[in-house]
């Protein structure tokens, strides 16, 4: 007999004695019916090896990290320095309201404060995101609301006016949370540059554009999925082209799993969707290691059961890397782990809105948890997310200093993966793995993501799952503190003081300015070169082979609107919502 | 004798507002509760959100709204309302509202205003009783 076999046969032996003897005994004087804790010993992950399960941080397969060195120890502080020595600014502080006036006027009092911030990380607001003006009818009491109101190219101008200088849009990348009207955005930040003289393979950002989880749990989508995946297609095919440095897409979890999903669907849909867009571009013609190294991934969302949690980012990184290796034959190591910053592990759906100061709790545990897993330990969201839109500097400040006390004081990323090599989280991490690949091929079996996401079976799953958790919430099987538990007379609610970034006359009257400053904008531009542009892009929109990019473009040049160019493809495409 | 009759209740998404999983929710929990619910579904007009309500004969209206557009919508819907003589059916709002807005929505006329604090014990209750009323007083005249 092996070692190891000896070693497996008498832990079994000596739990089966610890069961009947001190654990029964224990359950007995505490007047249990059954053991309410778990206890894994190395039964629980009998087929385990080391080298094949975990192996090293960076290498292969990625269980216990997706680099060598996780990205934030470099990029903590400000910026990261290049092979020579440049700095790039990355996209920072994810806000956006008003007009591109207000914009920029936020983004000249960050770069006062020490830290200057980073790139511009633009929230935009609904009509921007769903292709319509802001003088559109469907945009009345929704402009600059939740982010700033993109109409046109002025209105990047505007908003990029501070970047300049060390801050020069070479410098900088930018982050976009935009995804029908992606390609619209692109091509005014292209259009930017060329005004700049900056080449454009020189800029770095990235635009969301994740647009099959919008179907299922956002809600911005605007053509049906088939013309949807083609936009995204020319993201990839014209970007690898001639922006080599931007990434294209941003896949998504995190809105599924707020929406509902569970931890396992949430992770499984994304990878699900990123199949789908890599298919379409190899489609198209290119190689996988010829553009996935820019596609990135925003993240899985997450929940309050943090050894769980821990349990599926680390299923989760050796299942993409088995889909890279083994599905799409990539070559390249590099190309097998999914790009993501990473952040906390709690998600912001388990934040309540009741003793609100609780939430910093909650996302500073999340954010430990994602350091023992060599994460970034990203205190998210500030604790007043539910108390409506935009954290307070209050919340901003106690989320950062939270993530500096866990790494600089408690020094928790030291370690890389400090549960490799666990029990109970290796048993778990291979549970979590082979649930992933049953949703996988039971998407497969339907004909993919986008047939998944077509049917609405993708959506009706995500609900299911919402309303079963709602269920237990109900009937008390899970706990929220201050929510359905300790709701007592006397516990007491704690409010401190939240001052917005924003000014708050300013949003009240951005609908008015905004549609004065488009406008006096069509006033000025040349219109027949404006429905010359539009009647380019309806023709290209109607070649299914064209890319439309190169003529978005030209468009947002003249001054063309986003709505004007999404009305043009809604009547081409149709529109679904 | 009325009151034996179903509740029917219109769940809508008024604007550009994408978040749906509350209006989903609160669909399964209203139905649940024994009441009929139509669900518009997302992106809808005012308009359309009424012309629903009309057609579908509901006692209730329920909006769902996370975007801070609110105010705005109220202001429409309830406009529609009157203008289309069904303002005297019961119109509640839901979503991410801060808490000073919801006295301004109750003066422009929204009946009920629940919030993520909201259980759909409270929801369901609420509806009940302001249909009941309704119903009575549609009896009397």
């Amino acid at each position: 007999m092996s070692s190891e076999k000896k070693q497996k046969a008498s832990v079994s032996e000596a739990r089966r004695k610890w069961e009947e003897g001190t654990l029964a005994k224990g359950v007995q004087r505490l007047g249990l019916s059954e053991s309410p804790i778990e206890y894994y010993t190395p039964e629980d992950v009998a087929e385990h090896d080391f080298l094949e399960n975990v192996g090293f941080p960076g290498e292969f397969p990625f269980t216990a990290g997706r680099h060598a060195i996780p990205v934030h120890i470099p990029m903590w502080g400000r910026g990261k320095q290049l092979g020579g020595g440049k700095t790039i600014r990355h996209a920072f502080g994810y806000s956006g309201y008003g007009t591109a006036e207000d914009m920029r006027e936020f983004y000249i009092q960050r770069g006062k404060t020490p830290s200057r911030g980073g790139g511009p990380n633009i929230a935009f607001d609904l009509p921007t995101q769903t292709g319509y003006d802001s003088d559109d009818a469907m945009a009345e009491g929704e402009v600059g609301r939740v982010g700033v109101a993109v109409d046109t190219l002025r209105d990047f101008e505007i908003i990029y006016e501070p970047f300049v200088g060390d801050m020069e849009l070479d410098r900088i990348a930018s982050n976009w949370t935009i995804n029908a009207t992606a390609n619209i955005i692109i091509a005014m930040y292209a259009a930017l540059a060329e005004k700049r003289g900056i080449p454009l393979d020189k800029l770095r950002g990235t635009p969301q554009n994740d647009i099959l989880k919008e179907f299922v749990a956002r809600g911005t989508q605007i053509f049906p999925v088939k013309h949807s995946m083609r936009m995204t297609r020319d993201t990839i095919t014209y970007c690898t082209e001639h922006m080599p440095n931007l990434n294209t897409i941003s896949i998504s979890g995190y809105h599924m799993r707020e929406a509902g999903a569970t931890r396992v669907q949430a992770i499984a849909f994304t990878f699900a969707n990123g199949i789908a867009y890599f298919d379409a571009a190899i489609e198209a013609g290119l190689e996988i290691d010829q553009f996935v190294g820019k596609t990135t991934f925003l993240n899985f969302g997450g929940g309050m059961e943090l050894l769980k949690e821990a349990a599926a980012r680390r299923a989760a990184r050796r299942v993409w890397a088995k889909i890279m290796r083994d599905r799409f034959h990539s070559k390249n190591p590099k190309n097998w782990i999914y790009k993501e910053l990473g952040g906390g592990l709690c998600g912001y759906w388990p934040m309540t809105i009741q003793r609100p100061l609780n939430n910093l709790v909650r996302a500073a545990v999340g954010a430990a948890f994602a350091a023992l897993i060599g994460e970034p330990p990203a205190c998210e969201p500030p604790y007043d997310e539910p108390l409506g839109l935009g954290h307070s500097i209050e919340a901003r400040q106690l989320a950062a200093d939270a993530s500096r006390i866990l790494m600089e004081e408690c020094k928790l990323s030291d370690v890389q993966d400090v549960f490799a090599g666990s029990h109970y989280i290796e048993s778990l991490t291979n549970q979590y793995e082979q649930e992933m690949f049953d949703v996988l091929r039971e998407i497969d079996e339907m004909g993919g993501a986008l047939k998944a996401v077509e049917s609405g079976w993708m959506k009706d799953q995500v609900i299911k799952s919402a309303w079963e958790h709602q269920t237990r919430l109900r009937t008390g099987e899970d706990v929220q503190v201050g929510v359905n538990k300790y709701t007592e007379e006397d516990e007491i609610e704690i409010r401190i003081p939240r001052t917005s970034p924003y000014k708050a006359e300013r949003r009240e009257d951005a609908e008015g300015r905004q549609i004065e400053n488009l406008k006096r904008l069509k006033a000025e531009r040349d219109d027949s070169k404006v429905q010359a542009c539009l009647q380019k892009i309806e023709n290209a929109a109607r070649d299914d082979k064209a890319n439309l990019i190169p003529f978005f473009i030209e468009a947002v040049k003249e001054y063309t609107t986003a709505g004007e160019i999404c009305g043009v493809l809604r009547s081409v495409f149709g529109e679904v919502h | 004798m009325n009151d034996a009759r179903k509740i029917r209740i219109l769940v809508a998404k008024v604007g550009l507002d994408g978040h749906d999983k509350g209006a989903n929710l609160v669909a399964l929990a209203l139905r649940d509760a024994g009441m009929e619910v139509v669900y518009t579904g997302l992106r809808r007009t005012a308009q359309h959100a009424i012309s629903a309500a009309i057609q579908e004969d509901v006692d209730a209206i329920g909006i769902s709204i996370l975007s801070g557009a609110h105010m705005k919508v109220a202001e429409k819907v309830v406009a529609l309302m009157k203008k289309e003589k069904i303002d005297d059916k019961l119109l509640v709002m839901g979503g991410v509202i801060p808490e000073e807005d919801i006295p301004k929505l109750k003066d422009a006329g929204v009946a009920g205003v629940f919030t993520q604090a909201s259980t759909y014990e409270e929801m369901i209750e609420f509806i009940r009783e302001g249909v009941r009323q309704r119903r009575e007083r549609e009896t009397r005249a």
